[in-house]
């Protein structure tokens, strides 16, 4: 990435906000912009894939594939926010949902190898990365779980379905 | 108008929301997209519900009931289901053609009737839905709440049991064709006239035999006292082959009646009370006459084998036989009795013939819900009752009657047998 580094931006970034800044300074280098318009899709479901996503400016929508033309959507993403992270740390290196620009949007993306580079050479921020990254991880549980929930509910009350007399 | 502390108000407000989900829709050339979110109610009023190809169902029209009412019931003849409902539900069951929405289907109804139950479409596709109506296997209460208190050692232990017990369960869903081989090789007879006649005959007979008997009581309990243990073995065990007869009876009237036997087995009622059962629903789609002939059909083999004991029973010496023959004889007639008295919460053959002259199917399940939640405040606010709601509470007061009748009746012949 060209620019002077955007300390402030990363810092909102939960991932990186308890980094010191000389290693966000080394890490912004790392960082390659990614332009999107409105409506493109970024990647796919099952799309192979080796970097994570950071919102910079523009919002994406998550969602997940049901039939044909229609997807659940999952989350709709603003700046500060990241994605992508599973498929660069998870046991698949496929994309687990489908993110679309909501509106033109400004993502800087880390590739998996320069990630990995900055996690070696910076061991005690790669703590502080990790930890905020089971924290992301838990918290999008906790909201897959609740919208399971709201999923079945609306599944029981579009259908009709008395389940609590029969 | 309801005003700001109105319970329907509270009830409102403590109500969630109805569920919304967001979903993307792609365009066609795949270049963008939209999303929109979609309330589950309006999901609902634009589902399509499709009944079943006429092929696969049969509607049959019920006697008008006691408002006149005129009932269908509804089979699904893949499954063998069956479902009551009511002129209003056969008019929205017509509707129910895969392509009218549930809102065009409630304003047809609104324009044929000129007024909407608002509960009437979800209430009638619930009972659509409901697979399983008319199972013979009751539910039992037990095994409810042995199931929400499986933390107790004692009642696993005890679940445990029953569900090995359960296991001991035989069906066959293919008696149909035995029981009509037994009805064309014979059965048949037993639904003539001289089979009527025999059996008054027979009745006749047995009523001698009980005079005799009954001037030999004392002879009589005596034989059966010097042998208890056996006389009661014998006396239950050969009870308890008599309710295969029973059963038996219902299946050879559902095939006199060309309906079918769905099915014939043995079971552990509520995991230990060893049972034979018939599935013989398929009757409802016959004519009140058949359904009537065949609730009857069981408890008559009672009236037959009490009054065929009492006749051999009469003119024998006195001794074991004659004393297993006199209380085999008293135990079928009590469950005659038992099978007959329509009132005491259990749906037993009786009952069936009562609802059927009623015309109300849920009797007991109306007249319940009738005393718990309407009764009262019905007689607080000195509103006449209906005749409807007089034949519920006539039915939960005589039921309620005959159960403490019963409990006094069974107390005082413990007491008087003990003093004896």
């Amino acid at each position: 990435m060209a620019s002077r580094p955007d300390v402030t931006f990363l810092r909102r970034v939960p991932l990186f906000k308890d980094i010191d800044e000389p290693t966000l300074r080394a890490l912004w280098p790392r960082l390659r912009e990614r332009r999107v318009r409105k409506g493109e899709v970024l990647f796919r479901t099952n799309d192979p894939g080796d970097e994570m996503f950071l919102i910079f400016s523009g919002s994406v929508v998550v969602s997940k594939p049901v039939t044909g033309r229609v997807e659940q959507v999952l989350k709709h993403m603003v700046p500060g926010e990241a994605f992508g992270e599973m498929c660069v740390f998870g046991d698949e290196q496929t994309r687990s949902a489908t993110i679309q620009a909501d509106t033109d949007a400004m993502l800087l993306c880390l590739h998996r190898d320069d990630l990995n580079r900055f996690i070696e050479a910076n061991p005690r921020a790669a703590a502080r990365f990790f930890l905020e990254m089971a924290r992301a991880s838990f918290k999008r549980l906790r909201d897959t779980s609740d919208l399971v929930a709201e999923v079945t509910r609306w599944g029981l009350e579009a259908t009709g379905l008395d389940v609590e007399h029969k | 108008m309801a005003g700001p502390g109105n319970p329907s108000d509270k009830a409102a407000a403590d109500r969630p929301k109805r569920a919304r989900i967001e979903i993307l829709v792609r365009r066609e050339d795949g270049d963008g997209f939209e999303t929109r979110e979609v309330a589950s109610v309006s999901a609902y009023l634009e589902s399509r519900p499709q009944r079943i190809p006429d092929a696969d169902c049969e509607l049959a029209r019920l006697p008008a009931g006691l408002r006149g009412a005129t009932t269908y019931v509804l089979k699904n003849r893949r499954t063998e289901d069956y479902l009551q409902i009511t002129e209003p539900e056969k008019f929205l069951w017509e509707q129910m053609d895969g392509r009218s929405s549930l809102q065009e289907i409630g304003t047809a109804y609104v324009l044929h009737y000129g007024a909407f139950d608002f509960d009437i479409i979800p209430a009638l596709i619930a009972k659509l839905r409901s697979a399983q109506l008319l199972t013979m296997r009751p539910a039992s209460r037990l095994r409810e709440v042995l199931a929400r208190n499986r933390r107790n050692p004692a009642a696993r232990g005890a679940e445990a049991v029953l569900h090995s017990l359960e296991k001991l369960t035989v069906t066959s869903r293919k008696s149909h064709d035995v029981f009509a081989r037994i009805y064309r090789y014979g059965g048949f007879l037993l639904f003539t006239p001289a089979a009527g006649l025999a059996l008054l005959v027979l009745v006749a007979l047995g009523a001698r035999g009980a005079v005799l008997l009954w001037s030999e009581s004392g002879e009589v309990t005596a034989a059966l006292a010097r042998h208890p243990v056996a006389a009661i073995l014998l006396v239950k065990l050969c009870f308890w082959l008599t309710v295969v007869s029973h059963q038996v009876m219902h299946a050879l009237a559902c095939v006199h009646y060309k309906r079918r036997v769905r099915e014939f087995g043995f079971t552990m009622l509520h995991g230990f009370i060893p049972t034979f059962y018939v599935d013989v629903t398929d009757i409802f789609m016959a004519s009140r006459r058949a359904r009537i002939v065949n609730a009857l059909a069981g408890p008559l083999v009672h009236l037959f084998l009490a009054a065929l004991c009492l006749s051999v029973a009469g003119p024998l010496r006195p001794g074991l036989l004659k004393g297993f023959l006199a209380a085999s004889a008293i135990l079928q007639l009590q469950s005659l009795f038992v099978s007959l008295y329509p009132f005491c919460f259990l749906e037993m053959d009786g009952y069936h013939i009562l609802v059927d002259a009623l015309g109300a199917p849920t009797l007991k399940h109306d007249s319940v819900r009738f005393v718990r939640e309407s009764l009262w405040p019905r007689l607080m606010s000195g509103a006449r009752l209906g005749r409807q709601e007089v034949v519920w509470a006539a039915y939960f007061a005589l039921s309620l009657v005959s159960i403490a009748g019963f409990v006094v009746l069974n107390v005082w012949v413990l007491v008087h047998a003990s003093r004896g």
